[in-house]
This record gives structure tokens, sequence and C-alpha cells, in this order.
């Protein structure tokens, strides 16, 4: 007698509802049992080309109507295993980096604005559109060779005229390979940050481009984060400065952050706690530290009293109350014509004694942070002297 | 050799893979589906009496016709192992019901696909595209993000992102699966030849005129399409599995490629943009989901962790080429 009985319709269907768990077909349509229309263009275009060939050759005709390409020939000679194609070796991301001034071509003056500035100031910014690869006319942060070349008159006016800088110390510049800059920070409006990159631009062969760390709040305010990303400066977050560093560029940072621009004139030159962040980002990639004096931004809109909690519900990081401001309204904010005067001092090889491993010993990070701090001090003391 | 599935094989970029995939010779057979009939560019590939290429169209975003595909005989007797699934770019101009049990049809069909790998047994990779918008910007006209950067998981974040977000997390959730390897690939703004541009909250769809937050032009990092699928080939091939950048070395303003792709960028105080947006979104435009408002910040993609576990690098440089009116397009070609 059969074990097989009658199923009944529910059962049927159910059984074949599950039958996909035993691995045949069971749910449905199959999409792929249905006919696919071939664009009948390509059967006419085949069915000709197969008229000629039977013509032609007395050939049987093609069984299938379009032949399907084959595999390319560069393919056969890829690797096989999974193995060699984790494994490649690729060439490491080009440097980016400017020639020497003697390499330059000078370029022809291209309006009134470059008739502003000297033939050797126009080299060295024709020396920077080599920051730019191929021909994009922006690097990966925004920075534009061009709206640089048209601000620079701007900035060198106020370099030579208006805060008469003077400088000393450039030889501790490195001509190529990452640093970071780490100096004091004054001023309401980052004038300092300005002027040391337009001294470092002026003073070093290659021409080197810094890459000032900017404050968040300052990269989030309208028109003033696309002219600050335009002309190479940078917000400062972690992977940007890791980025940068890698990149092998010379990277300007401010570790007092803003309490470095809202301290009262009683504290002026006295610098404030430091952030350490940027000592673990030169321990990790292995540059040095050089100390960076700025004289005269702390004179350049001295702060009388800080009004921090109308700052705050305005949202503003600082809300200063100064000699021309409120009372002047903005043009109260613009700088006064003090003397600049920037140092760069010995560069801290950290690194060498410490090692990457150093950046996560927090105590150690905090210590060197401190170190830096003093050392950018005493050039600060020193040179106002 | 491996056969492979891929998805929404009928838009730009799943063209393109299959295309690649096909000339591949270590790919055995490719199984495509998409919404629409089969591409005309897959005509030659489709012909004959046994292809290596079959074609379906199927609705992802749908419980039962999924699960038709996955326990079809095609499939079954394949045997495949690798699975592309390439997302919907943007909402399908005849979907008559985006949202699928609640939830984005993106969101539906990436869920589906990825509970179906997990329960067929053959297949061992799952290759997913998703997109570099999910990450929170920072203020700023460029920062360089990495794999590990902060999702925006803001609940204001336009329902597009969100999207974008929802996929990135159901994949997340998988990476570490001990039988599925499962790769995520972050891409930006896509280009194709021709002034083409996909994946892009602020300038996809038609040509025409977009608007932006007045201010604020922010970098925009670019792939080529080429090298998405050059991206999916080597994530298909490797061992490792996770999440990965992936852009090309190019990245220009926001104003600048959309003059490039043939679009023009109106720069509109932030308030005006969004009550456009809002209205055009009301009056049921597909241009409505710009989500200029948001894109103020921009962003480049640190891709050394795909550079080095893929052994993925771009070969593309995108730039100007003037098209055949005489305009100047976009154009991608090889290094």
């Amino acid at each position: 007698m059969s074990n097989e009985t009658a199923l009944s319709p529910d059962e049927a269907s159910l059984r074949e509802l599950f039958a996909s768990d035993s691995g045949e077909p069971a749910l449905g349509r199959d999409p792929f049992a249905e006919v696919v229309e071939i664009d009948p263009f390509l059967e006419r275009l085949d069915a000709v080309r197969t008229r000629g060939r039977v013509l032609g050759a007395g050939a049987a005709p093609s069984v299938s109507p379009v032949r399907p390409i084959p595999a390319r020939d560069s393919d056969a000679a890829r690797p096989e295993s999974r193995g060699q194609w984790t494994t490649v070796a690729l060439p490491r991301r080009r440097r980016a980096r400017t020639p020497a001034l003697a390499e330059v071509e000078l370029p022809e003056p291209r309006g009134w604005l470059d008739r502003l500035v000297g033939e050797e100031e126009r080299r060295r910014l024709a020396a920077l559109a080599h920051l730019v690869e191929g021909e994009m006319p922006f690097d990966r942060y925004g920075f534009s060779p061009e709206t640089t070349r048209l601000a620079f008159p701007f900035f060198h006016a106020l370099y030579r005229a208006y805060f008469r800088v003077r400088s000393h110390g450039h030889e501790h510049l490195p001509q190529e390979g990452a640093a970071v800059l780490v100096a004091n920070h004054g001023g309401l409006l980052p004038f300092d940050g300005a002027m040391g990159v337009i001294d470092v631009l002026l003073h070093t062969n290659p021409p080197r481009l810094v890459r000032s760390m900017v404050d968040r709040w300052a990269g989030s305010l309208p028109w003033i984060n696309v002219f600050f990303a335009r002309v190479g400066q940078v917000v400062g977050t972690r992977e940007n400065f890791t980025d940068l560093l890698d990149d092998g560029q010379l990277v300007l940072v401010f570790p007092e952050g803003i309490e470095g621009i809202r301290k009262p004139v009683t504290q002026r030159y006295r610098l404030q706690s430091f952030h350490v962040g940027f000592v673990e980002q030169a321990l990790r990639a292995r540059v040095p530290i050089i100390p960076m004096a700025f004289i005269g931004s702390d004179d350049q809109a001295p702060i009388l009293y800080d009004m921090k909690r109308l700052a705050r519900r305005l949202g503003l990081p600082v809300l200063p109350i100064t000699p021309t401001f409120p009372w002047l309204g903005p043009l109260g904010l613009l700088p006064y014509p003090v003397s600049y005067r920037i140092a760069y001092g010995e560069p801290l090889h950290y690194h060498e004694r410490f090692g990457p491993e150093g950046a996560d010993d927090a105590r150690l990070v905090r210590y060197l942070a401190n170190q830096v701090r003093r050392a950018v001090q005493l050039l600060v003391d020193r040179n106002r002297a | 050799m491996s056969n492979v599935l891929v998805t929404h094989a009928d838009e730009p970029i799943g063209r393109r893979i299959v295309k690649l995939l096909f000339h591949d010779p270590r790919v055995g057979r490719i199984f495509a589906v998409g919404d629409a009939s089969p591409p005309r560019a897959f005509d030659r590939f489709l012909a004959g009496s046994d292809p290596r290429l079959r074609y379906a169209r199927v609705d992802l975003a749908k419980h039962r016709p999924v699960a038709d595909l996955f326990h079809s005989a095609a499939l079954r007797e394949a045997e495949i192992d690798t699975v592309v699934h390439v997302p919907r770019h943007g909402a399908a101009a005849t979907a008559s019901a985006p949202i699928v049990a609640g939830l984005a049809e993106r969101t539906a069909e990436t869920r589906m696909v990825l509970q179906h790998c997990l329960e067929t047994v053959t297949v061992r990779s799952l290759v997913a595209i998703g997109s570099a918008f999910v990450y929170r910007l920072p203020p700023g006209n460029a920062n360089r993000l990495g794999e590990d950067s902060e999702l925006d998981l803001d609940p204001d974040v336009p329902a597009e992102i969100r999207s974008w977000i929802d996929c990135d997390m159901i994949l997340h959730g998988e990476v570490h699966n001990d039988r599925l390897r499962v790769v995520l690939l972050r891409v930006p703004t896509v280009v194709a030849a021709g002034g083409y541009v996909y994946l892009s909250p602020a300038l996809g769809g038609r040509p025409g005129l977009r608007l932006r937050a007045l201010g604020y032009d922010p970098i925009c990092a670019l792939v080529s399409d080429k090298d998405v699928a050059r991206a999916v080939q080597a994530a298909a091939h490797a061992r490792s599995s996770g999440i990965y950048n992936i852009a090309g070395s190019e990245a220009v303003p926001l104003s600048v490629l959309a003059r490039w792709t043939g679009r023009s960028s109106l720069p509109a105080p932030g308030p005006v943009v969004r009550w456009i947006t809002a209205a055009a979104h009301l009056l049921g435009s597909e241009s409505a989901r710009v989500a200029a408002n948001t894109l103020c910040f921009g962003f480049t993609l640190d891709t050394s962790r795909a550079e080095r576990e893929l052994g993925f690098r771009p070969t593309d440089r995108i730039g100007l080429a003037r098209a055949g009116d005489g305009a100047l397009r976009v154009e991608t070609a090889a290094i």
C-alpha cells in the first residue's frame, strides 16, 4: 500500500510554497524565463551582415542573430587570483610642491592689479600655480592660484605699507617637506595669519604657501569661508590637518584658539592655554614644530572688555569693547596701523625623540604642548624687548 | 570564476558596471536586473543562444518579485556568488508609490537585497554603492573626510540624503558578517562624459536652473562613472570587507561644476532657497529634491583605504572639452 495520500488543495499550495527550501524554484514567476526583446535594428543589421557572408563565402548563416562580444585581449593578461589583486603596489601620491624661483617663467602682467606688485612677487605667485594638479583650477581644499593672484596686491600693500612688517629667522623654515608652525594669536581680525602667509611666501625659495588652520566659526561665515578656501586656508579639523601634513605642506596653527583673540589688553602677549592636537599630529606625521611669534597683533585692536554673555546669545565668539568699537560701527573693528614683527624660532624635533607612538600618551602630549607654549612665549618676550 | 548579479543595471552606473564585468575574464555569468526594459547597450551582450548576460525586469522594492528573483531557476543553476547592488539614483519618474512599507524606495530595496543575500547560501559577496553625502559636513568650504568620519544623523536632513544614510546603516550592520562579505563604496558626485551628473543632491536630474545658498560655494569631490565601475570590479574580486571612500583626484566648486555640466546655479539667500524648495516640492516638481539649503559646506574624500585594501586608484581625469554644439562640457578621459 502506498504511503502517499491525497493532499487537500490548501496542503498542496503550502507544500508548493515551501518547495523553495528544498532547492526547487517555487514562488511566483521566474523573471529570467521571460523573453528579452533585442533591438530589431541590430537583428536586421546582423541579418544583412550574415547575408553578406553567405553571398561572399558560401558559409552557413550564423545561429546567433548577433555575435556576442569576446573578452578583450588586454583582460587576459590580468592576474587571475584574488590575492594578487589585493596586494597591488600603488605609487605614492604626488606631493604638492612648488618649483624654485629660477625655474619659474615670469608671467606677463594681466591687468592693473599685477602691475602693483614687482617681478619677483609675480614669479612667486606663478610658482604657487604648481600646487594645483593638471588643468584643474582648484586643489582639493578649494585653493585657487587665480584668486590668490588677485588678492595678493591688497595684502602685500598691508604687509609693506600699513603694518610695515619686519621679520627674521627664515632660515628655520624648511625648503620642502611638512612642518607645523605654532604661533601666538591676537587682534580681533586674523591679520596676523595673513601677514604670516605673505611673509613665508616672500622669504622662501621655492616659494611656499602656508596653510593656516582657521576656526570652524569662520568656516561657517558666508563669503568669508569661500575667500579663506580660495587663498589656501583650511578649517582646522583633524582629518584636514593630517592630510596636509601627509601632503608635505607647511601648516600654521594658533593653539590658543578663540581665547587668543579675545584676551583683554591687560593680558596682551601673555599666551593662553594651548590646545594639544597639533602635538599629536606632529608626532604622528613625524614633522618638526617651528615656534613663531607675532609682535603687533595684540596692539592692533586692544580689547577693553569682552561682553561674553551677549556674544554667546548672538552666537558670536567675541563681542568686544575697544577704543573704536562699537563707537565707530563696523569701521571700529579695523586694525590700527601698528608695526608688525614676525620671528621664527628653532625647530623642535620632538618626533625624533618620542616617535609616533608618543601621540598616544596624553600626559606626554600635554607636556610637549606646554614646552612649545613656553618656546613661543620666550620668542615673543625676546622680540618685544 | 564568479557569477554576478547586478541590480538597477538599466541605470547609467549599472550599465557601466555590467559592461566592465562583461569584459572581465574572471567573471562568468552576469545576471542584470532593472526597472525598465534592457538598455540598448546590452543588445549585443544579450544576443546568442546562451549569452553570458541575462536581463530581467524586477521591482526590487517589493518582496515577492525579489523572492522570485533569488529563487529563480537561472540564479540557482548559475550559483551566483557576488551581488552588486546599485541603489536607485533618485525617485523613479514613473513611481506611483515612492514609499514602500513606510520606507523610502531606495531603503526598502537595499534592505530586501541584503536580506536575500544573507539567505541565499551561494552568495558570498555583496558590493553596494552608497553616497558620500551621508557624512556630517563640518563648517568650511572644503573638508577632508575619511570612512570613520561622523554620519549626519540630524533629523532635519533632507529625505533624499536620509534614505542614503538609512541604506548605509543597513549595510554597515552586516560589514562584519562571517559568511557574507559586505563591501560598501561611498561615492561623491559622479560625472560621465557629455556632462551627465549622478548621485548629487544639488545637481541631479535634468539640466536647468539650480539654486544654491548665497555666500557659499562648496567644493564638490568628483569621480567618473568609469572609475566607479572599476571600484566595483576591484571590490568584487577583493577579499576584504568594509566601507570604502571612492573618489577621483578632482574637486571643483559647486558653481563651476554646475556650469560645466550645463546647469546654471543661481545664488539666493538661504531662507529664500528653503521657501522655493518647499514650494516646488508641494507642486510636485522633481527638482524640488535639491538640497541646496543644506549644501553650504563641501568635502573631499580620503581614498587611501580603498587604495590600500582594494587596490583601487582612479584612472580617469575629469575636465572640460568642447562638445559637438560648441559648448564646453565636462568630459572624462583616461590618464
